[in-house]
């Protein structure tokens, strides 16, 4: 008897689409629902910031983390589409100076030149609702005592005062988490071969990232690098 | 032994017949009555209304021209004519894009405002026109000397008819693009702008706009639009406040188009169908004062989206959502209990070649199913196309149509259906869609083993009146005391 069920189950899930699961989150969406919430004045300028704060406040599994990650631009804080490529590229960790390498989700090539240059990974702990998890993420010193603090930025977003403002962006040992550095590792030498020859990470990123601020005229160019340098 | 092993298949057949939705293929959704249209030539068209023009009694499809004539499609013996002639009508000049009907002098006919736009944005050339009717003979307000001054200059998408006060005097929301909002009343016999003293004269990229019991008791706006938030209007004692932001609606990186009021839940009371412009379709329901999106994915995924419409196509007692986009194939979905949206597979009317730029309801040969009539234009000229869903002999309707005090269709108005299965309202169409109006009749399929059907209609003063012992396939038309 279980033979002839076996086989009436398996011929009917072949011949007959069944939806047998929950529908997956659409975490695209969700951002976009929430732009409003996430940027009130409707200034994202390098407000990568803000959305690291608002998607580690969810109370979401480390997938959710992870998935959401990877649909903001840290440098620039613009969305990127569901299914975009990510770059490979090292960044260097804060405490010991080691090249840590990952994947960064940028909205475009220059940011990733920005965030290669200008920022520092730090390992995080946090608890998710499916457990505690540790993952690097990419932080930016304090930038509210800068005197050249960019103002197409909203200042508020990041500072109180001259601290970090803890309410709007995570404050990690106080330096400002702009996003998730993905699958990040400690580097081996192949990696930083592969990053150094690789046509954007190596080359271009050689290039731009010797050129004079003020002739920047790409990406989020001036604002972020004003912010973080 | 042999019983035993049938019993326990049979149940066993029965619990996965109930645990699992299963998306077997249907039969076809639509037929194509097209051939009913006489004179269907390929043309640019945009948005269609209905109303009863000619007050015989019966609705026409009011279809506006661009750059082509407006035209006035009537059913005469099982067929689609136009029956109107008249040049400042036809208006084959002048670039029509949006259309709504409604009473705004409180004789009881409804005048036609039809929205000319021959630019993108800002400033345009051609004026909008407002029909009235006077011994037969049509005439257009906005070219009275009087009138003159208030004409609207500014491009814009869509109209709605916004019966601000509840007292039968209709306004005309003119959603512009790139210039203020327009709210065009008639104050002391001359047509006259208040959108800034009812704080309706923000500049936006106006697109689609819906009006009815959204949040009060009063005519609320819903308008979705592009490259800045929607607005969510709620009707304070006439004046309006956009709260939009507070309940969750204003979308502001996406670009609406369509829209429709529907209630999704069965639950009486209108929420909100709204569809991005390549972007996530919503389908908002209030809970605890916010909106809240559940369109699941096959709904809300990106499309060419111009005209949602809500309506029960084959009278089986549940709405379907027809979305009307352009140069992509168009869509169709079933709103289950709790909201649950299922795509119904079209062929007919699926028009993946089709550049659809609206489309509207009515059952306009009266045979108690509703006609969905779809223009096309835009980007190539091509006829419009008539579809009826292909109905169950056994299925019943009851369609209400609510008439004001002035004797014009109380549009705004919410009906609800109260029976044993639901309690499902639907809004008298204001205007809806993306430039278009429905027919101004709450139109119901029955459900199966639905019984004790009671009618609720709420006038655009918030007051109700109640009709019992209802018999069915029907219309009703209640008057407002």
């Amino acid at each position: 008897m279980k033979n002839i069920l076996l086989k009436f189950f398996l011929v009917f899930a072949v011949f007959f689409p069944v939806e047998l699961v929950a529908e997956e989150k659409n975490y695209h969406k969700e951002l976009i629902t929430d732009w409003s919430r996430i940027f009130p004045d409707k200034n994202r300028n390098a407000a990568g910031p803000k959305f690291f704060k608002y998607i580690i406040d969810k109370k979401i599994t480390y997938k959710d983390f992870i998935e959401f990650n990877k649909l903001y631009c840290a440098v620039s804080g613009s969305l990127i589409d569901p299914g975009s490529d990510s770059e490979f590229l090292f960044i260097k960790e804060n405490k010991t100076n080691n090249k840590i390498c990952g994947n960064y989700y940028r909205c475009c090539v220059p940011c990733s030149c920005d965030i290669m240059k200008y920022s520092e990974v730090q390992k995080m702990k946090y608890k998710f609702i499916d457990g505690l998890r540790e993952f690097y993420v990419i932080t930016i010193k304090n930038p509210c005592n800068k005197n050249d603090f960019p103002n197409r930025v909203n200042k508020e977003y990041f500072c109180d005062g001259k601290k970090i403002n803890s309410d709007q962006v995570y404050n990690l040992n106080n330096r400002i988490v702009i996003g998730l550095l993905h699958n990040g590792r400690t580097c081996k030498n192949d990696d930083i071969d592969l990053v150094k020859n690789h046509e954007i990470t190596g080359r271009y990123c050689e290039l731009r990232n010797n050129t004079p601020l003020e002739e920047l005229d790409a990406g989020m160019g001036d604002i972020f690098i004003k912010l973080a340098r | 032994m042999f019983i035993k092993k049938v019993n326990y298949l049979y149940k066993f057949l029965i619990i996965f017949s109930l645990i699992l939705p299963i998306n077997i293929s249907r039969a076809e959704f639509f037929k194509d009555i097209s051939n009913i249209i006489t004179i269907n030539e390929s043309r640019l068209s945009y948005g269609v209304s209905v109303t009863d023009i000619n007050s015989d009694g019966n609705n026409e499809f009011i279809v506006t021209g661009f750059g082509y004539p407006n035209l006035a499609l009537g059913y005469i013996d099982g067929k689609l004519k136009n029956i109107i002639q008249e040049d400042v009508f036809l208006d084959r000049d002048r670039k029509t894009i949006s259309v709504a009907a409604c009473d705004i002098d409180k004789d009881g006919f409804e005048e036609i405002y039809f929205l000319n736009t021959d630019t993108y944005s800002g400033t345009k050339k051609y004026s909008d026109r407002i029909i009235d009717k006077s011994n037969n003979n049509y005439f257009d307000l906005f070219e009275l000397k009087k009138n003159i001054e208030n004409l609207n200059l500014t491009a814009g998408r869509s109209v709605v008819c916004v019966d601000r006060k509840g007292d039968g005097e209709y306004g005309i929301y003119v959603a512009n693009y790139g210039g203020p909002t327009r709210f065009y009343e008639i104050e002391n016999n001359t047509i006259t702008d208040k959108a800034k003293t009812l704080n309706l004269d923000k500049v936006t990229g106006g697109r689609a706009v819906v009006s009815g019991h959204i949040l009060t008791d009063r005519a609320d706006i819903f308008a979705a639009n592009e490259r800045g938030a929607n607005f969510l209007l709620k009707n304070n004692d006439g004046k309006f406040e956009d709260v939009a932001f507070d309940y969750r609606v204003d979308d502001v990186i996406q670009n609406g188009r369509g829209t429709a009021l529907s209630d999704i839940y069965y639950r009486g009371r209108l929420d909100i169908l709204s569809g991005n412009w390549n972007g996530y379709h919503r389908a908002y329901v209030l809970e605890n004062n916010e909106f809240k999106d559940i369109g699941n994915k096959a709904f809300d995924r990106p499309s060419r989206i111009r005209t949602i419409i809500s309506a029960d196509f084959d009278n089986d007692g549940f709405d379907e959502v027809f979305m009307n986009n352009i140069a992509e194939p168009n869509k169709l979905f079933k709103i289950n209990e709790n909201g649950k949206f299922e795509e119904i597979k079209l062929k007919t009317a699926l028009e993946t070649q089709g550049f659809g730029t609206g489309a509207a309801v009515a059952d306009i040969d009266n045979d108690g199913i509703l006609e969905l009539l779809v223009s096309h234009g835009e980007s190539k000229a091509q006829p419009l196309t008539l579809y009826k869903a292909k109905v169950d002999k056994n299925n019943k309707y009851l369609r209400i149509k609510p008439i004001n005090k002035f004797g014009a269709p109380a549009r705004g108005a919410t009906v609800t259906l109260i029976s044993n299965q639901r309690k499902h309202s639907k809004t008298i169409d204001a205007g809806s869609g993306y430039l278009c109006q429905m027919e101004p009749v709450a139109h119901y399929g029955i459900r199966k083993n639905e019984k004790e059907f009671r009618i609720e209609v709420k006038w655009t003063n918030g007051k109700k009146v109640f009709i019992d012992k209802i018999k069915l396939n029907q219309t009703i038309t209640i008057k407002q005391k």
